[in-house]
C-alpha cells in the first residue's frame, strides 16, 4: 500500500500529468490523421523521454501508444481510411454511420468503448498479471497457429456479397506478405533482386495504400455534382452517444474487453486480430446480423472496445515476460529499459513503485484521452464539411509523407501507390478490401508459427492434434466456416435479389 | 560605361573570392552542415543509436540526425549510405551484418566498400537453459547430452541470424553440434519457450535473461565473448570454461570508403568522447549492452578479420551465397 501511495504520488506530479497529456494529444494527432501512424510519432517521443524522469517518460510512451490506438477509429470512421490496422474493423460500420450523418454519435460512442476497454483490460492485468502471463506461456507455436487460423476465419464473416471474392482478398494479403527476406529460413523471396524488394512489403504501407488511394481516386472520379452532398453537410452535428445506448451494448462490451484482453495477452498477435474476432463476435450474435456493414453501432462497438483491451493485455507480456505483441510495444519497451526498468519476472520485486506508476499513468492516460477526444469530436466532424476533392488532396500529401516516414524509404511510397491502384481496381470488381489487410496482419504469423511448430516436433503433424487447446481453436474455425458456407448456400438458393441490396 | 563594368568586374571578382574563401573555410571545418547517420535495425541497435547521436551533437559544432532505414537484414540501409558522397555527411551505425550481408548475397559489395570510423559497443551473446534442466555451467550440459544421446533443441531468431551463427559455433567448440536441432523463431521469444520447456537451450542477448535468472526460472551456463557481461557478472566465459569460442556482436560507425581522413578523425574524436561520457556508461547497464570504443585502424582490422571468420562459418553451414 505504502508503494503504491509513492507511486501514486510520482505519477500525480505535474511533470507527469502534463507528459502523459503531451503523449496522448500526439498520438490522437497521428492516429487520427491518415497516412501518420502513431508507431511513427512513438519513435519520435522516444529520444525525447532519455532525460526525464522515468515515470513521465513512460507516461509519455504510454499516453502515445494509447491516444494512437483510440485516435485510429476517427479517420476510420470520417473518411473510411483507419489510422491504424487495429481500426480497419472499425471501418465496416464506422464509415456507413457517417455517410448516414450520424458520424459524432460514432465518434463518441468509439471513444467511450475504447476507454471502457483500456480500463477493463488494465483492472485484469494489475489483478491477475502472474496468473495470465503463466497461462500465455502455454501458447506455445501450435497454439498461436490455431489462434490465427481461427483469426483467419473470420473472413468469412467480411465477405459481403460473395464467399469466393473474399477468400481471394484474404490469399492475396497473405501472398503480399511473403515478398522480402524470410525470417526463418533466412533467404529471399519474390525480390527479383531488388534490395528494395528485400525489405517487404510494410503492412502500413499497404494499409494507407488499400483504403487511403481509392478514397482519393473516388473524389476525382466521381462527379462531384450531387444535390445530397450538400445535405449531408447540413446535417454534421456535434451529438454525443446516449447512456441508453451505451447501456444496451454493456455486454458486448463486456465480451469483447475479456476477448481483446486475452489476445493481448498471448505474445505475437495483438490488436488487429482481437478486433476482427470481436466484430465477427458481434455479427453473429447480433439480433440484425444483415444490417453489418450498413451502419450498425455494435459494429463500431465491438471492434473499438476489443483493440483497446488489448493495450492492456500487451502490458501483460511487456511487463512480465519482456516480449513486446507489436513494433507499437517494442518502443516502449526500449524506453522502459532507457530507465534501467527491465521487464521480467523480477520487474515486480525491483520496481514495484515503477510498475505502479505504469497502471496509474495508463488510466491517465484514458482520461486524457476521453477528454481530448470527446472534446475534438466538435472539431474532427467539420472534416466532412471540406469539399472532397481538396479533402483527397490533402489526404494524398499526407499519405505520401506517412508512407516515407515509416521506413524513411522512397520506395514505400511507390509501394503505396501501386497497391493503392490495385485496391481502387479490386474495389470496382467488388472484392472485399478488408480481408486483405487481415491477411497481411495475420500471413507472416500463421506461417512463421506452423514452420516453427513442425520444427519443434521434427516433421510430425501430431502437434497439432495433441494439444486440446489447438483443437478447440480448429473447432471454431471450422464452426466458423461451416456456418458461412451453410448460410450462403441459402442464399444462392433464393432469388437474385439479395444480392442487388448488397451493392 | 568602362568604369561601372570595370566596377562590377570587381565586386564580381571580390565576391568570387569571398565565396572561395569562404568555401575553403567550410571545407576546414567539418561539418557544415547536419550528418546523417543510418540505422538498419530496430531495439537495441536504434536505442544505442539515438544516445550516441544525441552525445555526439554535444561534441559537434553540427547535430548528427539518426535515420532509421530498416529491412533485409541491414541491405536497405547499407545500400542507401555506399550510394551517397563519400564527405563524412552520411554514416552508417554498422555491425556485423555487413559480413553475414554480403556472404549471405544480400548485398553485393562487402566491408571493403565502407571506411571505418570506430567501433562504439559490443553485445555478447548469453546461453540459457531452464533451471529445472540443474545444468549449471557448459560441461553440465556437454556430459548431459552425451550421456542421453537425445537431440538438443535449441531457439534461434532465424537461419543466418547472429544467434544462429553464435549457436553453431558454441556448440562445434562444445563437440554436441551433432545432436542440435535449431527452432528459429524469427523474433526473440526465447525465454518463454524455455521456460515452457517447449525448447532445451537458446542463445540471445543477456539483457533478455537477466530478470528471470534473478527470479530463479533459467540458468545461464556462459556468454560467448572474451569478457564476461556486466548485467551477469557471476557467469563465465566459454573460454574461462576450456572451450574456445569467442564472439561478440560489435556496432560501429562507418562511412562509404573514400571519405577523407581527417573527417573521419574528426568523427573518430566525437564518438570517443561520447562513448566515455557518463551518460553512456550509466545507459549501458539498462540497455544491455558493453561501450567498447576502438579507433578506425583497429576497428577496420576487426571487421576484416570477422569478415574471413563469417565465411567460413557460412560456407560450412551452406548459407553462403
Amino acid at each position: 500500500m505504502e508503494i503504491f501511495l509513492q507511486a501514486l504520488a510520482s505519477a500525480m506530479t505535474p511533470m507527469a500529468i502534463a507528459s502523459i497529456g503531451l503523449g496522448a494529444l500526439i498520438g490522437l494527432i497521428f492516429g487520427s490523421i491518415p497516412g501518420l501512424t502513431f508507431t511513427v510519432a512513438l519513435a519520435l517521443a522516444l529520444p525525447i523521454t532519455f532525460s526525464m524522469d522515468p515515470v513521465p517518460a513512460i507516461g509519455l510512451l504510454l499516453g502515445t501508444y494509447i491516444g494512437g490506438m483510440t485516435g485510429g477509429s476517427v479517420s476510420a470512421i470520417l473518411l473510411g481510411i483507419p489510422g491504424t490496422p487495429s481500426a480497419a474493423a472499425t471501418v465496416l460500420d464506422g464509415h456507413p454511420m457517417t455517410k448516414q450523418g450520424n458520424a459524432s454519435i460514432a465518434l463518441g460512442t468509439a471513444v467511450i468503448v475504447s476507454v471502457f476497454g483500456g480500463v477493463f483490460s488494465l483492472i485484469v492485468m494489475i489483478v491477475s498479471v502472474d496468473l495470465v502471463s503463466r497461462v500465455a506461456i502455454s501458447f506455445g507455436p501450435a497454439e498461436i497457429f490455431a489462434l490465427v487460423l481461427f483469426g483467419l476465419s473470420t473472413i468469412c464473416g467480411l465477405c459481403g456479397g460473395s464467399l469466393i471474392k473474399g477468400l481471394i482478398s484474404g490469399a492475396l494479403g497473405l501472398m503480399i506478405m511473403t515478398i522480402g527476406i524470410d525470417t526463418i529460413d533466412g533467404v529471399q523471396r519474390m525480390t527479383f533482386g531488388s534490395v528494395n524488394m528485400m525489405q517487404g512489403v510494410n503492412l502500413l504501407v499497404a494499409m494507407i495504400g488499400l483504403f487511403a488511394v481509392p478514397f482519393i481516386i473516388e473524389a476525382f472520379a466521381v462527379k462531384t455534382s450531387m444535390p445530397e452532398k450538400s445535405q449531408r453537410i447540413s446535417r454534421v452535428k456535434a451529438e454525443l452517444p446516449s447512456i441508453g445506448l451505451l447501456g444496451r451494448n454493456l455486454w458486448l462490451m463486456i465480451k469483447c474487453s475479456v476477448m481483446g484482453t486475452g489476445i493481448g495477452a498471448i505474445p505475437g498477435t495483438g490488436g488487429a486480430i482481437a478486433s476482427f474476432l470481436a466484430y465477427d463476435h458481434a455479427k453473429r450474435f447480433s439480433k440484425k446480423p444483415e444490417s453489418f456493414g450498413k451502419g450498425n453501432i455494435e459494429g463500431v462497438v465491438a471492434p473499438e472496445t476489443a483493440n483497446n483491451a488489448v493495450t492492456g493485455g500487451t502490458l501483460i507480456p511487456l511487463l512480465s515476460l519482456g516480449i513486446p505483441g507489436d513494433p507499437a510495444t517494442a518502443i516502449v519497451l526500449a524506453g522502459l529499459m532507457i530507465h534501467g526498468i527491465t521487464p521480467g519476472p523480477a520487474l515486480f520485486m525491483n520496481h514495484a513503485g515503477e510498475v505502479y506508476g505504469m497502471y496509474v499513468a495508463v488510466v491517465l492516460a484514458y482520461l486524457w484521452v476521453l477528454g481530448l477526444q470527446l472534446m475534438g469530436i466538435r472539431l474532427f466532424v467539420h472534416v466532412l464539411k471540406i469539399p472532397r476533392e481538396l479533402l483527397a488532396v490533402a489526404v494524398l500529401v499526407l499519405c505520401a509523407i506517412g508512407a516515407f516516414s515509416i521506413r524513411n524509404s522512397v520506395f514505400d511510397i511507390y509501394a503505396m501507390g501501386a497497391i493503392g491502384v490495385a485496391a481502387y481496381v479490386l474495389v470496382s470488381f467488388r472484392v472485399p478490401i478488408t480481408p486483405i489487410i487481415l491477411g497481411m496482419v495475420l500471413g507472416p504469423t500463421l506461417e512463421n508459427e506452423f514452420r516453427t511448430a513442425m520444427m519443434l516436433s521434427m516433421g510430425d503433424p501430431e502437434i497439432f492434434y495433441s494439444s486440446p487447446t489447438v483443437l478447440i481453436f480448429f473447432s471454431l474455425a471450422l464452426l466458423v466456416i461451416g456456418l458461412q458456407a451453410v448460410s450462403e448456400f441459402k442464399a444462392k438458393k433464393q432469388p437474385k435479389n439479395e444480392v442487388k441490396a448488397d451493392a | 560605361m568602362t568604369k561601372i563594368k570595370t566596377l562590377r568586374r570587381a565586386t564580381t571578382g571580390l565576391l568570387a573570392a569571398a565565396a572561395m574563401s569562404f568555401a575553403g573555410t567550410a571545407q576546414a571545418e567539418f561539418p557544415d552542415r547536419p550528418i546523417e547517420m543510418t540505422i538498419l535495425f530496430g531495439g537495441t541497435a536504434n536505442s544505442i543509436a539515438q544516445l550516441l547521436t544525441d552525445l555526439m551533437s554535444q561534441e559537434m559544432s553540427q547535430p548528427i540526425v539518426p535515420v532509421s532505414r530498416t529491412g533485409g537484414g541491414g541491405a536497405v540501409g547499407y545500400s542507401y549510405v555506399v550510394n551517397t558522397p563519400a564527405d563524412g555527411y552520411n554514416i552508417v551505425w554498422n555491425s556485423n551484418s555487413i559480413n553475414t550481408g554480403n556472404h549471405m548475397g544480400r548485398i553485393d559489395f562487402n566491408y571493403e566498400a565502407f571506411t571505418p570510423i570506430a567501433r562504439v559497443s559490443t553485445e555478447i551473446p548469453a546461453l540459457a537453459v531452464n533451471a529445472s534442466t540443474g545444468w549449471e555451467d557448459l560441461s553440465d550440459m556437454v556430459e548431459a547430452v552425451q550421456a542421453s544421446g537425445d537431440v538438443l533443441r535449441v531457439g534461434i531468431s532465424g537461419r543466418g541470424s547472429f544467434t544462429h551463427l553464435t549457436s553453431a559455433a558454441l556448440f562445434d567448440a562444445l563437440g554436441i553440434g551433432e545432436q542440435v536441432a535449431y527452432i528459429a523463431y524469427g523474433d526473440g521469444r526465447a525465454p518463454v519457450e524455455l521456460l515452457a520447456e517447449r525448447i532445451d537451450a537458446a542463445i540471445q542477448w543477456p539483457g533478455q535473461f537477466a530478470s528471470y535468472v534473478e527470479a530463479g526460472e533459467l540458468n545461464v551456463l556462459a556468454v560467448t565473448g572474451d569478457t564476461r557481461v556486466n548485467v551477469l557478472p557471476d557467469v563465465a566465459t566459454a573460454m574461462e570454461q576450456g572451450y574456445d569460442v569467442n564472439i561478440s556482436m560489435w556496432r560501429g560507425l562507418a562511412a562509404p570508403a573514400g571519405t577523407p581522413d581527417d573527417v573521419v578523425a574528426a568523427l573518430q574524436a566525437a564518438a570517443e568522447a561520447a562513448v566515455m561520457s557518463d551518460t553512456f556508461q550509466e545507459a549501458s547497464g539498462n540497455i544491455g549492452f558493453t561501450p567498447a570504443f576502438l579507433p578506425a585502424a583497429e576497428f577496420g582490422a576487426l571487421i576484416a578479420e570477422d569478415d574471413a571468420f563469417y565465411g567460413a562459418l557460412l560456407t560450412e553451414l551452406g548459407m553462403a551465397q
